[in-house]
């Protein structure tokens, strides 16, 4: 047989590259990978740890029931840095590996925002944590969300400070992200609607040393009640103390990060007495109860949100794959919207059309340092 | 008035606080004429050495003289890791270098000591006094009181004692001050360590107050860097007066006109500086220092 020169460097070509492509064949149908941009580095880089988590977490039980379609569920952790432009470079790198099937994308609506328009042209699930209504309502088919939208939380601050606190005289302060302007503008809607339109709407930019300004336009408007949407739980550590050391001790009924843990360990005693919505409440059903227990367990801290919904959303996720029986992006969708009853940590999943899981909040209260389960709010449209 | 007394009282404690920051930048402009961006670093690097301190449960006092002896060390090693190698260079490979040294200081201590804020305890018991209408934070006294005290042992030190004279010739020319027999590299390197230690302090005064964490360097970092512009770079005076101006225009200007603007107000008067004085308040001018 003879040989020619073009024939042996093909076949040489084929020689080294066939291992390769072996092991990377291998490798795709061994695993479902599953990516995740989450804050490393950055200001979130705590929360986003706790993320990991969760995730983790739900990972290890879903792989220990027997994984995916019959395969190990891997995740493929990049990190979005805390910022907008970060995020849209970690979904694009993860969006790059073909055999990712579905990913988990940011808990902070402007960084949800900022990917939106990729994850339309990536046309796979990406499942959020981000709260600004809007998300899930402009016609983006492939973003579902694990927490309770914007439009619940504002709903459910408004109702119990109305009704069970018996306050109408309302100050918002809200970040100027957003988060922050989307939750303020659905409390001022909700407020309208039960006839206690705010007395005062405030802004503020995020990473500010200083809230004086803030605090005194507070006190000036001379409001009965506080309800707040803050981001950053340092700076909400910063306005909760000159809050109180400007005489301000109106009841205050906040967004989920007045009853976070790191706010709680921050802020101290100036947090004492607040009143938060959480969308997790470790007390708040057995689901969250078992996943607390886990989460102590495996890592001698207390859960909250930051960890809950990545924990549901891979549960939830894995499961609608598994349902799917493919990983068919159109056939995942079908699946995740399909999800009614189903009883996470955050609370009872009945997706809508939009692909919103959850419809309702739990109430906690900040008593002497420990959050307490005060009651859910659930609304039905 | 009660209003206008406890704005003031805010702009100046937080303005104190860009003073103190904004001293170090100028010290090393001075000496080197580069502009050190890892200053804001040394607030932070120096506030997480206090936070490991008093964990470790040692006295407060104690904590203090370790930690500022720590940003001495580090004052040594940036001055012969950072600046010593590229003395001979043009100010742009400096730069690029202080940059570099930021973002590794900060990744380094993310990484040591994690990404989660810390809360450290202020210096007095007492959070403050009800002085009539204003409430006076302790700790925004302190820093107060810190940087008037610095003030005047920063005129005592630079006009009066000969070390601070070689250091001002230093500063002035300093192939001069060599040719007079004061060793340059030396002079440069006690810069380098007050101004560590300086910025050292200023993260420790503010920690109790803005919490401790991986970026509260930068953002203290990005106003002081204004107002020494505003002040007049290289000047000692210039960068107390630009830190406190700066500290009351964006309080009041968040109270009167917008909060979510209050960064802006900063920037638009840095801005204006830039336009129409941007030698700043205290600054000479280009052509006489040439």
């Amino acid at each position: 047989m003879k040989l020619t020169r073009r024939e042996f460097s093909a076949g040489l070509a084929a020689g080294l590259a066939a291992p390769a492509l072996v092991r990377s064949a291998w490798a795709q149908g061994a695993t479902i990978k599953i990516g995740m941009c989450v804050p490393v580095t950055g200001p979130a880089a705590e929360q986003g740890l706790w993320a990991q988590n969760g995730a983790k977490l739900a990972l290890a039980a879903v792989n220990k029931a027997g994984g995916v379609l019959g395969k190990q569920v891997e995740l493929v952790i990049e990190d979005d840095q805390t910022t907008n432009p970060g995020i849209v470079l970690a979904f694009s790198k993860l969006a790059a590996q073909s055999d990712i099937v579905a990913f988990l994308g940011s808990i902070r609506s402007t960084q949800v925002q900022a990917m939106a328009p990729d994850v339309i042209k990536v046309g796979k699930p990406v499942m959020i944590g981000g709260t600004n209504p809007d998300l899930t309502h402009s016609g983006n088919p492939w973003l579902f969300r694990f927490r309770p939208n914007d439009n619940y939380s504002g709903r459910v601050i408004a109702d119990f400070g109305v009704n069970t606190l018996g306050k109408k005289k309302w100050a918002i302060v809200h970040s100027t992200d957003a988060f922050g302007t989307a939750g303020g503008k659905a409390l001022t809607e909700a407020l309208t609607k039960l006839g206690a339109p705010p007395v005062l709407d405030q802004g503020y930019a995020n990473q500010s040393q200083d809230f004086t300004p803030v605090v005194l336009a507070v006190k000036q408007s001379g409001a009965d009640v506080l309800g707040t949407y803050f981001t950053f739980e340092n700076d909400l550590g910063i306005f909760a103390r000159q809050l109180r050391q400007l005489g301000v001790n109106i009841p205050w009924v906040g967004s989920p990060s007045v009853v976070a843990v790191s706010s709680t360990k921050l802020a101290g005693p100036a947090l004492f007495g607040t009143y938060g919505v959480a969308d997790f409440a470790e007390d708040s059903s057995d689901a969250a109860k078992a996943f607390g227990k886990a989460y102590r367990d495996a890592y001698k801290t207390a859960p909250d949100n930051q960890s809950a919904w990545p924990y549901d959303a891979i549960t939830i996720l894995s499961a609608a794959i598994n349902k799917a029986g493919s990983t068919d992006p159109n056939k995942i969708r079908d699946a995740i919207l399909a999800t009614q009853k189903f009883a996470g940590a955050e609370g009872e999943y009945n997706f809508d059309k939009n692909g919103d899981g959850l419809h309702g909040y739990n109430v906690v209260k900040n008593d002497k340092g420990k959050i307490v389960y005060d009651k859910h709010i659930d609304f039905n449209d | 008035m009660d209003l206008v007394l406890q704005l003031l009282f805010t702009g100046i404690g937080i303005g104190a606080v860009y003073a103190l920051v904004a001293l170090g930048f100028v010290l090393i402009f001075r000496a080197t004429n580069v502009v050190n961006f890892a200053q804001g670093e040394f607030s932070m690097v120096a506030a997480y050495l206090m936070v490991v301190c008093v964990e470790l449960g040692l006295p407060y006092w104690l904590s203090f003289v370790i930690a500022l002896a720590g940003m001495a060390l580090l004052g040594v090693i940036f001055n012969l890791g950072v600046y010593y190698p590229l003395r001979h260079r043009t100010y742009l490979p400096v730069i690029i270098a202080t940059i570099g040294a930021s973002i590794l200081l900060s990744n380094s201590v993310l990484a040591i000591y994690g990404p989660q804020p810390q809360v450290l305890q202020g210096w007095f018991d007492t959070p403050g006094i009800q002085l009539g209408p204003v409430y006076l934070d302790s700790q925004y006294l302190l820093i107060i009181g810190v940087t008037i005290f610095l003030v005047l042992f920063n005129f005592w030190f630079f006009e009066k004692t000969l070390l601070g004279k070689k250091l001002q010739a230093t500063s002035q020319d300093k192939e001069m001050a060599s040719l007079l027999g004061i060793s340059v590299s030396t002079m440069i390197m006690i810069t380098f360590i007050y101004s560590a230690v300086l910025g050292g302090l200023a993260g420790i005064l503010v920690a109790p107050v803005l919490f401790v964490s991986i970026q509260m360097g930068s953002t203290i970092a990005l106003k002081a860097f204004a107002a020494t512009i505003i002040g007049g770079f290289g000047d000692v005076a210039g960068a107390i007066v630009g830190g406190l101006a700066l500290g009351v225009i964006e309080t009041f200007g968040a109270a009167y006109i917008s909060v979510p603007y209050k960064d802006g107000f900063a920037f638009l008067v840095l801005i204006a500086f830039l336009v129409f004085r941007p030698q700043g308040i205290f600054g000479e001018r280009v052509a006489e220092k040439a």
